[in-house]
């Protein structure tokens, strides 16, 4: 579904952000990109929906070089949820916001009144709600459906629980479960928050100073402290427990399994958790 | 490039006083206003491109002129369309395209535009907005609420460009096609940007004028800035030049 194929990209003025950069993602992949602040990974997600070109190499969006393609074809298949939603919000209406994206793209107009009124009531979301008046959970909301309701293969997310609280995060990031599920979406998600990378993400890319110096499993990521560290990245705190505690925990990765691994020991009586 | 923001140096022109500089910017654009020479208005560009090398500004200054160009020929092609004093130079089935008094007035303003907008642009390359709001406070005695005004003005221009690009490419990658060679399409396309760009900007405003109040703005004083701004003798130096420069401008 993307493939960089040793991408390179500098902003004007300034030093190689992203430097010879080859990774691959398969379609209904949910991979989650981690590194530090400036590592690359705002880049990235740019480069991978054409709103930045690469200074070398290649990036394929479904096959299609970015270069050669226009950014509004792109965007027909990559869904970019923006960090700050204000920048996508621009209709005085949640309605007139949702439907946009489709209208743009040349949908019906029984087509996009559909679809609209459906990614209402799947976010619940009023049409009439004056959209910049609202919470910034709403504006997070609001802005998501409008990139969802277009039905793209990729799901771009930059930082997408910024500013919200669990309930909302919970809920965007269940929603985007279950449609990487049942409709195969292919989701990258940008993030700093490693217990939802390590709740969500089945796959890390782990950035270092436009380097890619990890990528694989989430689980064996989230124990591979030389990867984190390099990244400068603090490591999710269940994964990190259970290293502390030994080899007995090597499969625990979730609350569920460290609360079942702690019954065990503790039935069994065995060392230091037990006690 | 961001034309309106300091470039760190260490050259004369970045050691002047604010206060100085400000007013050098201001006579030298005086001075391409009263020259009515087409060769001065060429001589004062050309030294104020000498003038940018010297701090270190000629990469700047050339794209500016460059911009600066594409206005003057704007500029150009409508005097030379519209005035109409002295002889008719270019004249087809009897119907006079542009005479010499046009080529000359639209010669003389397409420069000068050029010439009176490059120093102010080199006066923000060289000036911290900080210095020049504190210089005018301490030199001229401005009230410091509005020296803080202009200054800020100045200041928030180039974040509002990057916020309107991040506008902008949020909403290319939703599909919307800027690129259009449609002027009407482009402009309809345009106009829905600078809702969400003006929500932001009354954001970062009040909530910039809320954190100002907080530290305590209004207890802000004459005396309040620690850092002095005494005039030297390259200020003399400088105001002199600009002085016979206008004596120049007005003769030749």
């Amino acid at each position: 579904m993307l493939t960089f194929d040793k991408v390179s990209f500098a902003y004007p003025d300034a030093k190689e952000t992203i430097n010879q950069l080859s990774f691959h993602i398969e379609k209904g992949e949910m991979v989650s990109l981690i590194g530090s602040n400036g590592a690359g990974k705002s880049t990235i997600s740019r480069l991978a929906n054409g709103l930045l070109l690469p200074t070398a190499g290649k990036v394929y969006v479904d096959g299609a070089d970015t270069q050669r393609t226009k950014t509004s074809a792109i965007a027909k298949k990559v869904g970019f949820l923006f960090q700050n939603p204000d920048r996508q919000i621009c209709q005085n209406s949640v309605y007139d916001e949702i439907a946009f994206g489709l209208k743009v793209q040349g949908f019906s107009k029984e087509e996009t009144d559909r679809r609209t009124k459906e990614v209402l009531e799947t976010f619940s979301l009023k049409g009439d709600w004056f959209p910049f008046t609202r919470s910034r959970g709403e504006r997070q909301r609001i802005a998501l459906a409008s990139v969802l309701v277009t039905k793209p293969e990729l799901v771009i997310l930059d930082e997408p629980t910024t500013g919200l609280d669990y309930r909302e995060c919970i809920m965007i990031m269940d929603y985007l479960t279950q449609l990487n599920k049942t409709e195969n979406v292919t989701v990258l998600m940008v993030s700093h928050d490693m217990e939802l990378v390590q709740e969500y993400a089945k796959r890390v890319l782990v950035l270092t100073r436009g380097r890619l110096v990890g990528d694989g499993n989430t689980n064996a990521i989230m124990k591979d402290m030389s990867i984190l560290s390099k990244a400068n990245v603090i490591p999710a705190q269940i994964p990190t427990l259970a290293l502390k505690f030994g080899d007995r925990f090597s499969d625990v990765y979730t609350i569920e399994e460290m609360v079942d691994a702690i019954k065990k020991e503790k039935q069994q009586g065995k060392g230091e958790v037990a006690s | 490039m961001n034309l309106l923001q300091y470039v760190p140096g260490d050259s004369f022109l970045h050691k002047l006083n604010p206060v100085t500089k400000l007013f050098a910017a201001f006579l030298y654009g005086v001075a391409c206003i009263v020259t009515q020479s087409v060769w001065v208005e060429i001589v004062l560009i050309m030294l104020m491109l000498a003038i940018s090398t010297l701090a270190g500004l000629q990469k700047r200054a050339l794209h500016l002129a460059k911009n600066l160009f594409i206005l003057g020929l704007f500029m150009f092609v409508l005097q030379l369309l519209f005035v109409r004093t002295g002889e008719p130079l270019l004249v087809y089935n009897n119907f006079c395209f542009f005479t010499t008094g046009g080529l000359s007035s639209a010669l003389l303003l397409s420069f000068r535009i050029i010439g009176t907008m490059l120093p102010l642009m080199l006066l923000f390359a060289i000036t911290q907005m900080n210095d020049l709001c504190s210089a005018l406070v301490k030199c001229l005695h401005v009230p410091y609420k509005y020296a803080f005004i202009v200054t800020t003005a100045f200041r928030f221009v180039p974040l509002f460009t990057t916020e309107f690009h991040d506008i902008e490419d949020a909403q290319k990658a939703r599909g919307v096609e800027y690129d259009t060679k449609n002027f009407f399409k482009k402009m309809s396309l345009i106009a829905p940007l600078f809702v969400p760009l003006l929500i932001s900007s009354l954001k970062k405003v009040d909530s910039g004028a809320v954190s100002a109040e907080l530290r305590g703005f209004h207890l802000r004083t004459v005396k309040s800035g620690y850092k002095e701004y005494p005039f030297g003798l390259q200020d003399g130096i400088c105001a002199v030049c600009i002085l016979c420069l206008i004596a120049g401008a007005a003769v030749l």
